[in-house]
């Protein structure tokens, strides 16, 4: 390397000889003065046959592990939604965990989407087309009774044991069965009803129809979740599906779709959420055998 | 009833299980020791019940466990015996789309190995272990019957338990995975509790230095392959032809009738006595209660 | 210490004809192929786990650090534009790997091995060459610098770290790192006593240290 000040590029600045060996060991073992080290990090960078005879000091056995542990994190799968929430700060394993929610998988929340949009789409027909009745509100009956059973076969799908193939193993770790039961279902929650509510800005209804069906579709989740503990979650999931479906069929015989929605409603249903809660709190136990007796 | 408490082993004193009007188990009382310990017993003999109360994922109606000195009835003492369990379930589900690292890596995160470096290297280890690690990017449809099985076994692996409790670990696996199966459970570091079911005497014979045979709930013999093969002693013989005092009968492959039973004529050509016909004999005579 | 051969420096390993070199291989790995990925690392971890070990004294660190680096090779080969040496380019991810998994740390971690004993190196008439070539009167000057200063100039220069990155590194405040290299800037300057020395941006600094 010719002299600093004439400012020439690395490359072509590179010495004709290399670093000798022992200056390559003393620097290996850590003993060679700050100067002498710096000279051979310099050369270094442009020369590859003095990175390799430096290689040679490292440890094996630690270089093996290092390479097969490289291999297995490569082998992982990257999504680029992970990518994005790993960025924001989300842990690396939470987000793992979550990955394996069927009701997060593009497939699914594809599904979802599509039946959301025939619902839509359908109420405008019935809308248009449709006689009787208070105008336009008939035809809304399909979409409320739809679009909270969607959110609640997400969180279903969330905790049920047939779509969790090692379900087994879940149950036999340490961690905590509530914990993880309930990260899948509130990020099921989460993102099924991010469509269901852009979707209801779609359909021809009052202006706080969106925001009105948050609490019906919490009240409807949390209930299935607690009845889980005592009747096992595919009786749970079934059950609560029929107890928000006959009100809402009802209701709209009557020529009252919006009544299920609305402030007498809301209320019930905030009362409904705060014993499902309760009632989960107090039997949270039961998901540490799984869904055994 | 007390429990000595020797915090090395698995202890179990009366033990009792039942589903509907069946009884899965029925006053079970049995040591585990460190090292491999077979459960030997045909299906519907509760040894997927005892496996899975030892594993903490089933209650008892009846009876006490002690695991390492805990208690599984305690939640605190529960959530410490799954830290250093590892289980392999009998019909054990894959996520289909998952890759076989990807799945390790989600059953390191349930046995809460939270650093993504450590994770790494662990799930590294148990491939290297099971020879599975030139398959880490295959999807787990893809695999065979038995390399599924060894999945299996490598998930139990991550950690490296204390207690590992696999039900029909062999199932499936052909008789070079199997050599390889016992070498591997054989050479497993820091002495481990191992529990293993089958229902094949074979098995029993070549990897497990104990053997506990269950039949109908009940425990009817604990003790070494060698042992159980000696209950049966007097009691084999070989003929050219059908015998009817035998209990049991079948051919060999040299074309000798081979029978077991309590009372071998006189001048029956007596041969020496298998695990497999210890095996047998007990549940003989369970079965004739 | 034998006869050096008088061989141009390359980027490239010394390697058979037929082994690609390592700009072809960083193009593999962005098509994902993950035997490049391997080759990659048997060529480059050992001496990057050498380097970077001298500048942290925790081996679990270096470890993460080294997996990240080659993690992080995998996900951005394709950020590459083949414009430098690809040691350089994998020097520039590891040493950053390096400072983000210091920061995952617990603040008390082993002191940097280079604090460890200066003890005078005989040098051999090669390493001389070497020393003296690539410095010259630089490093007389060097050498009489304090540690601390040295050490300072060593991560922001030959490093090529940011303050705040090097604040890191050694353990110390930004504003410390800050001080200390314009004190050792100013104390070099005078030893030289070089006006040609111009202002103080990287650009300069970098062809005035000779580093790549």
């Amino acid at each position: 390397m010719t002299s600093p000040y004439t400012g020439q590029p690395a490359e072509a600045a590179a010495p004709a000889g290399h670093a000798g060996s022992s200056l390559l060991a003393d620097y290996a073992a850590g003993t060679a003065g700050a100067v002498a080290a710096w000279s051979v990090e310099t050369h270094l960078a442009g020369c590859g046959r003095c990175r390799q005879e430096l290689s040679a000091y490292a440890d094996p056995d630690r270089l093996a592990r290092n390479r097969s542990a490289v291999l297995v994190r490569s082998a992982l799968p990257e999504s680029r939604a992970g990518r994005v929430l790993r960025r924001s700060g989300v842990p690396d394993h939470v987000l793992r965990l979550l990955a394996a929610t069927p009701s997060l998988r593009a497939s699914w929340l594809l599904a979802v989407v599509g039946v959301l949009a025939v619902v839509t789409v359908e109420t405008g027909f019935v809308e248009q087309a449709g006689p009787g009745g208070p105008p336009g509100l008939r035809g809304l009956m399909p979409f409320l009774l739809v679009a909270p059973l969607l959110i609640l076969a997400s969180v279903a799908a969330a905790f049920a044991p047939a779509l969790d193939p090692a379900h087994r193993l879940a149950v036999a770790a340490p961690c905590s069965g509530l914990t993880l039961l309930l990260a899948r279902a509130v990020s099921a929650l989460a993102v099924a009803l991010i469509p269901v509510i852009c979707a209801a800005f779609f359909v021809p209804g009052p202006p706080w129809l969106p925001a009105a069906l948050l609490l019906p579709s919490l009240a409807l989740c949390a209930t299935a979740l607690a009845a889980a503990t005592v009747v096992g979650p595919v009786a749970a999931a079934a059950g609560s599906a029929v107890l928000w479906a006959l009100p809402v069929v009802a209701l709209a015989a009557t020529h009252l779709p919006l009544a299920v929605v609305q402030w007498h409603a809301q209320y019930a249903c905030a009362v409904v959420l705060l014993v499902a809660a309760a009632v989960l709190l107090v039997r949270r136990d039961r998901f540490e055998f799984g869904w055994n007796r | 009833m007390t429990l000595e408490v020797h915090t090395a082993d698995v202890q179990v004193r009366g033990l009792s299980r039942r589903y509907g009007s069946t009884r899965a188990l029925d006053n079970v009382d049995l040591t585990v020791e460190p090292g491999v310990t077979g459960l030997l017993g045909p299906n519907g003999a509760g040894k997927t019940t005892l496996l899975s109360i030892l594993a903490t994922v089933n209650e008892p109606d009846a009876g006490e466990v002690s695991v390492f000195g805990l208690d599984p009835r305690d939640r605190a003492e529960r959530v410490a015996i799954r830290r250093r369990l590892g289980y392999l379930p009998q019909e054990l589900g894959y996520h289909r789309h998952f890759t076989v690292a990807a799945f390790l890596d989600y059953v390191a995160i349930l046995k809460e190995i939270v650093n993504r470096r450590q994770r790494g290297e662990e799930v590294a280890r148990v491939l290297a272990a099971t020879g599975l690690a030139r398959y880490a990017r295959k999807r787990i449809s893809a695999l065979s019957g038995g390399m599924r099985q060894r999945l299996g076994i490598a998930q139990a692996l991550l950690g490296s338990p204390d207690l590992l409790v696999l039900d029909e670990p062999t199932a499936g696996l052909d008789p070079e995975q199997r050599l390889r199966f016992r070498e591997l459970v054989s050479n497993l570091p820091g002495d481990p509790v191992i529990v293993l079911s089958t229902h094949q005497a074979d098995d029993i014979a070549a990897i497990c230095p104990n053997v506990i045979v269950l039949l109908q709930g009940q425990v009817r013999f604990a003790g070494t392959p060698a042992e159980l093969a000696a209950t049966a002693t007097g009691h084999v013989w070989t003929a050219q032809a059908r015998d009817a005092h035998a209990h049991l009968s079948w051919r060999g492959g040299d074309s000798l009738w081979r029978h077991i039973g309590e009372q071998p004529p006189a001048g029956a050509q007596i041969v020496a006595a298998t695990v497999e016909d210890g095996y047998l004999l007990l549940s003989q005579r369970a079965g004739g209660q | 210490m034998g006869v050096q051969d008088r061989l141009p420096a390359s980027g490239r390993v010394s390697a058979a004809p037929d082994e690609p070199d390592d700009a072809v291989l960083l193009r593999r790995v962005a098509k994902g192929d993950e035997g490049a990925l391997a080759v990659l690392y048997d060529r480059h971890a050992g001496w990057l786990t050498m380097r970077l070990s001298r500048r942290c004294g925790s081996a679990d660190v270096v470890d993460h650090a080294i997996q990240d680096t080659f993690l992080a090779l995998w996900r951005n080969a394709g950020s590459f534009r083949g414009n430098g040496d690809v040691a350089a380019f994998i020097w520039g991810i590891g040493i950053r790997r390096l400072i983000n998994a210091i920061r995952r740390e617990s603040s008390s971690r082993p002191r940097l091995p280079w604090r460890a004993a200066e003890r005078d190196v005989v040098i051999s008439a090669e390493d001389q060459v070497l020393v003296g070539i690539e410095h010259g009167r630089l490093a007389q000057a060097l050498a009489r610098l304090s540690p601390e200063l040295r050490s300072a100039i060593e991560a922001t220069v030959l490093d090529g770290l940011t303050c705040g990155e090097a604040a890191v590194l050694l353990g110390v405040a930004e504003g410390t790192v800050k001080s200390r290299c314009h004190r050792a800037r100013q104390a070099l300057r005078t030893a030289l006593a070089d006006p040609r020395l111009g202002p103080e941006t990287p650009a300069n600094r970098q062809r005035a240290w000779g580093t790549p």
